[in-house]
């Protein structure tokens, strides 16, 4: 059932002779074409939204299908943060007020359309995803200069247009075809979307299984697989297990004593590429000067109390990274600090210091689900010092709400995975208009708005790290790690397209995986 | 009056319905052992049960290579001491366990009753009320609510007993039905005594017996209940040391050989479970043999 | 007859309706689906555009008007989280959760069956107690550690079976035992309390005092009368399974309609939970309707005592 890709058996005897007689025509050369098939444990439910490039919603998931199916003006590619794709250059107008992208010639479609600026307009205007809204504020036109140039007019100077419009923080720059589009409709779409990626659309079963094929006239090269299938399996054992059994060549995300068994397995490797997400403390109270969190050595003492080490090798076997900032060190605008040393006696000292010789009641600890083991590993080391909290689990969407609604207290174990740079990263904690800011400091806010105005890179530059700096000063969060995220890989893979790019966690791009040949 | 006197006394524990055929001693046995343990789960831990070190994670059993006299069960995967976990977790279990199966019962019982002899406007609308329970699968419901009430131990009781208090009611009001029909009841009517009493004396002690044994087979899935939503992420809170929480936790470590922090609270779960289940069947035959659809 | 049958047919409407307003207002106080459909830290911009586009920032009340009135033309919605049509997404699991169940009944029955008709004949013997802690047994493990386990031994150690996903006969074996085993006991427990029912009666009497070999009287006089109730039970459990099998699902990545639900309510995704809940209720309380409906034409005194 669901599986319309198993032929009867005349069809079978017929693809079969078909085989026969190719092989019979067509003297085998070396490079055959694409070849055999790649199959994947997905850890998540494979949704139809994926599908289309317009309903990306500011998570970094979609562009597992997008990878596949589409491609974009400029996209992160191995190498490039922002690398030429569909567009082969692009240039900013002199008053920083136009960008003009220049398309790559020859381009087609699955359906054999050629990619044109017509397509790259309608996209635009389509898109409906994360920063949409934004982008159609500052965007005051879409021109299609001729069929192979498109110029964007922004109403005033953006300095992060790019950054916007051309990594994942979008998917706006993700081209789907006008014309499909208008024949087909929406929905149409997206029972059968078309793209201009290196893998055409065979079959999709809603949250269970997506079926890919290698599209040979793909611009960059053709990919060397023939056949691609995203599987969804939701439990982490039974990914380790189909993996163990060779039913899929790649998993995603394992963690502990799983990943360590995969490891240990001869024949499986496992690769751990760092990630956007940053796991970080945050203490609510902080902002309430009745609250002992109030106090910036009690923060420090938290934040010395935490052996960040441990709780790496324990979660992500020591892939992690343990940092004292909640930006990636890869991000523009990044100030990196050094993760806090371990020392729980410096931290007894700065609770007696601070007036809690015995240490204190926090109150409840909340840890983002399902990170319930770590948050319980953290607060043991709390606990360690005299900093005393309850755990309180919560269920995923719940979590969320309270923390956005900042009815959360105590201390909160949060993940962030903003992209962007240093300013979007930063945004949403540290600023009177950031979601989960339970408070501002006049300073940073005042930083915060003088840099949203910057032209200049590098004063701009110089504004974020003065931000940065104050944040960190202050102590208003104990960051622990930057994010490993550990995958299995099978004995058939030769290139798995793992961490080929910084900050994306799958296997990307797709025309790059091979198979090792027997 | 002498009708219900006659069924109270079954509850009465006769000795000898004890010592007749099948009398499920090991199931006893092995329920008391275990509320021994949980009562005095603080006398006899080695450790406490929810503080760890990440040094020592995944220390395995005495009698196995690497593992020491420390841990006699070994540690679990922040490093805890699972035997004190076990311990600990019968507390934990068993109050969860039973205070949702009575809280469950009361107000299922209760509601049964009401439904049952008042009838009427009264009995459709607590029956369609249970209707639209069950047609919620349970799994989902539990799921529900503790997205709405968040979870602690108490918030788990409070959700297994709104789960399956429906399953009481509607064993205990056919029960009623038939019992309103009997002479005593309707001697109590004649005698002009009010609705009230007649429920609280009359239809209450002859329904307890179903009652009892509904309680003792819910025991085993409520218990495997809460074991599941662990695994779905809305079970006890840790560091609460619940077996199903470790069953659900542990399951990390079944592929690396980590075998008994998934066997151990697994194998406590089973004899809790199927202790309860034997003695709820031995109390259906021997307290209430009409009782069929469980 | 027929004044029954439309009093049970306005009861299961009402238990439909009243279903709907559960579900519906259960739902909206679980959380904003907006926050989970974004990384963490998303702006106020991207959340307030997704909750106009599902039109969340309407009165509640609008919303379950709007809500009754398309479901009234057969339109249950597009899933926030799928963004598509929720009927056709769980028609397209319903097959997958069938034939599970389907399997799994079958599970259950061969183990419920025999262990209840030994447990009526052969009371308290050996196999009475080996049978009967066999399909206890199921009921005391919790269904994720039984698929685990299998998993491991029959997938990684021995190799015989594919540890996940669906497509072929194989592929159902361990989810449907797992689910199967959970519901043995109950089947297990019905069968012996109607065997011994009726080999009380008259009727079995009747049969013995003929000479009839006690085989016979069992296996076929005795067992074919005691096979009602428990296969009226089995319909009601099996339309149960379909509903309770996300832990099965989850662990088999099986791709049915509990799974569906799980993340539905996860999601908050709540076109899915609607649909899903009202669907599946409407399936039991059919079923029931049935059942009441079945009884009362086989024992006419049913009709008026309820």
């Amino acid at each position: 059932m669901n599986h319309p890709r198993t032929l009867g058996p005349i069809a079978r005897r017929l693809a079969l002779w078909g085989l026969v007689a190719l092989a019979l025509l067509t003297p085998t050369p070396a490079s055959a074409g694409p070849e055999g098939q790649l199959t994947w444990g997905v850890h998540l439910s494979l949704v139809t939204r994926w599908l289309d490039p317009a309903e990306m919603e500011g998570i970094l998931t979609p562009f597992l299908f997008y990878y596949a199916l589409h491609d974009a003006l400029v996209k992160p590619m191995p190498g490039h943060a922002m690398g030429p794709s569909l567009a082969e250059s692009w240039t900013m107008g002199k008053d920083a007020l136009s960008y003009d992208f220049v398309l790559r010639k020859g381009v087609r479609f699955h359906n054999g359309d050629p990619v044109t600026a017509e397509d790259v307009k309608f996209t635009f205007e389509r898109y409906k995803g994360a920063g949409g809204k934004l982008l159609r504020e500052k965007v005051r036109e879409v021109q299609v200069v001729d069929p192979g140039r498109v110029r964007f007019h922004l109403r005033e100077p953006w300095p992060d247009f790019m950054t916007f419009y051309g990594t994942s923080a979008t998917g706006a720059g993700w081209i789907v075809p006008k014309k499909y589009v208008d024949k087909v409709g929406e929905d149409g779409f997206k029972k059968a979307p078309v793209g201009a990626g290196p893998y055409r659309f065979v079959s999709f079963t809603p949250g269970v299984e997506l079926v890919l094929e290698a599209f040979e006239g793909y611009w960059r090269k053709t990919p060397s697989v023939k056949r691609l299938v995203l599987r969804a399996m939701p439990e982490e054992t039974t990914r380790a297990a189909a993996l163990k059994k060779g039913e899929v060549d790649i998993v995603y995300l394992l963690s502990g004593p799983v990943a360590e068994e995969i490891r240990r397995t001869p024949g499986l490797r496992l690769v751990a590429p760092l990630v956007a997400g940053v796991f970080w403390l945050d203490f609510p109270d902080q902002w309430d000067p009745k609250s002992p969190w109030h106090e910036p050595r009690v923060r420090l003492a938290a934040s010395l109390a935490i052996d960040r080490q441990a709780v790496n090798a324990a979660e992500t076997l020591g892939f992690s990274q343990p940092t004292g900032s909640i930006v990636p060190r890869s991000f523009e605008f990044a100030l990196p600090f050094d993760p806090p040393r371990y020392d729980p006696k410096r931290a007894k000292e700065l609770l007696a210091e601070a007036g809690y010789p015995d240490g204190f009641d926090a109150g409840d600890f909340h840890p983002f689900p399902p990170y319930f083991s770590m948050g319980e590993a953290l607060a043991g080391y709390l606990q360690a010092v005299g900093i005393r909290t309850r755990i309180k689990t919560m269920e995923r969407a719940a979590f969320q709400t309270a923390w956005r609604e900042k009815t959360l207290h105590g201390v909160l174990l949060g993940i962030t995975g903003a992209s962007g740079n240093a300013a979007t990263r930063l945004e949403g904690y540290v600023t009177k208009t950031g979601i989960y800011a339970y408070g501002v400091l006049p300073e940073v806010e005042d930083l915060f708005h003088r840099q949203a105005r910057e032209l200049d890179r590098k004063k701009r530059g110089a504004l974020l790290h003065q931000i940065q700096k104050v944040v960190h000063d202050h102590v208003l969060h104990a960051p622990i790690y930057q994010l490993a995220f550990l995958c299995g890989i099978g004995p058939r893979v030769a290139e798995s397209g793992m961490g080929l790019m910084p900050g994306f966690a799958y296997s990307a791009p797709y025309e790059d995986l091979t198979l090792r040949t027997p | 009056m002498n009708g219900s006197r006659a069924a109270g006394l079954t509850l009465a524990w006769r000795f000898a319905a004890f010592r007749s055929e099948g009398f499920p001693l090991l199931p006893t046995l092995i329920l008391l052992t275990l509320a021994l343990v949980a009562i005095f789960a603080n006398v006899i831990t080695p450790y406490n049960p929810e503080i760890g070190s990440l040094g020592d994670r995944f220390h395995p059993p005495v009698w196995q290579a690497g593992g020491s006299a420390e841990h006699l069960l070994g540690t679990d995967h922040l490093g805890r001491d699972v035997l004190s976990r076990l311990i600990f977790g019968a507390r934990v279990s068993m109050v969860v366990g039973f205070t949702a199966v009575i809280v469950a019962g009361l107000l299922g019982t209760g509601l049964g009753i009401v439904s049952g002899y008042l009838g009427g406007w009264v009995d459709q609308l607590i029956m369609r009320i249970t209707d639209t329970w069950l047609a919620l699968p349970a799994l989902t419901f539990a799921i529900f609510l503790a997205a709405i009430v968040g979870p602690s131990e108490m918030n788990i009781v409070i959700i297994l007993a709104a789960v399956y208090w429906t399953r009481y009611a509607r064993v205990i009001r056919g029960e009623v039905l038939s019992l309103k029909e009997r002479d005593f009841v309707r001697l109590a009517i004649v005698a002009g005594c009010s609705k009230r009493t007649i429920m609280r004396r009359h239809i209450l002690p002859n329904v307890l017996n179903s009652a009892i044994v509904l309680a003792t087979l819910m025991l085993g899935v409520v218990i495997v209940t809460e074991a599941s939503l662990s695994f779905l992420g809305v079970g006890v809170p840790p560091p609460k040391p619940a077996w199903g929480l470790m069953l659900a936790d542990g399951k990390k470590g079944l592929m690396a050989g980590y075998w008994w922090l998934t066997v151990l609270p697994g194998c406590c779960i089973v004899l809790m479970v199927l202790a309860a289940n034997l003695l709820g069947d031995w109390l259906r035959v021997k307290l209430d043999p009409q009782l069929r659809q469980l | 007859m027929r004044r029954f049958i439309l009093r049970r047919l306005g009861f299961a409407v009402v238990s439909l309706f009243l279903l709907s307003v559960t579900i519906f207002f259960f739902v909206r106080v679980t959380g904003d689906p907006a926050v989970l459909l974004v990384e963490p830290g998303a702006s106020q911009a991207d959340l307030d555009a997704i909750r106009q586009q599902f039109g969340l920032d309407q009165p509640l009340p609008v919303q379950y008007g709007s809500f009754i009135a398309h479901l009234a033309r057969g339109d249950f919605g597009q899933s926030f989280y799928y963004r598509t049509d929720v009927l056709e997404l769980y028609l397209s699991r319903l097959p997958a959760s069938l034939l599970l169940a389907t399997v799994a009944m079958v599970f259950s029955l061969v183990i419920g069956l025999p262990t209840g008709i030994v447990a009526a004949v052969r009371v308290n013997g050996w196999w009475d107690s080996a049978g009967k802690i066999f399909a206890l047994l199921g009921l005391s493990m919790p269904s994720f550690w039984v698929g685990l386990l299998m998993i491991l031994f029959f997938s990684v150690y021995l190799g015989w079976l594919p540890s996940s996903g669906s497509g072929t006969l194989l592929h159902v074996l361990m989810p449907a035992f797992a689910l199967g085993w959970y519901f043995a006991a109950a089947h297990m427990r019905l069968t012996r309390s109607s065997m011994l029912e009726v080999l009380g009666s008259e009727y079995v009497k009747l049969a013995r005092l003929k000479g009839l070999p006690e085989a016979l009287v069992i296996g076929k006089h005795a067992f074919k009368n005691a096979l009602i109730p428990v296969l009226t039970l089995a319909g009601i459990n099996l339309v149960l399974m379909v509903n309770v099998a996300v832990v099965v699902e989850t662990v088999f990545a099986w791709p049915g309609v509990g799974r569906l639900l799980y993340e539905g309510i996860a999601f908050r995704d709540f076109p899915v939970v609607q649909a899903t809940v009202l669907l599946g209720g409407a399936m039991i309380v059919t079923v029931n309707l049935i059942v009441d409906v079945l009884y009362a034409v086989i024992d006419p005194r049913i009709r008026y005592e309820r």
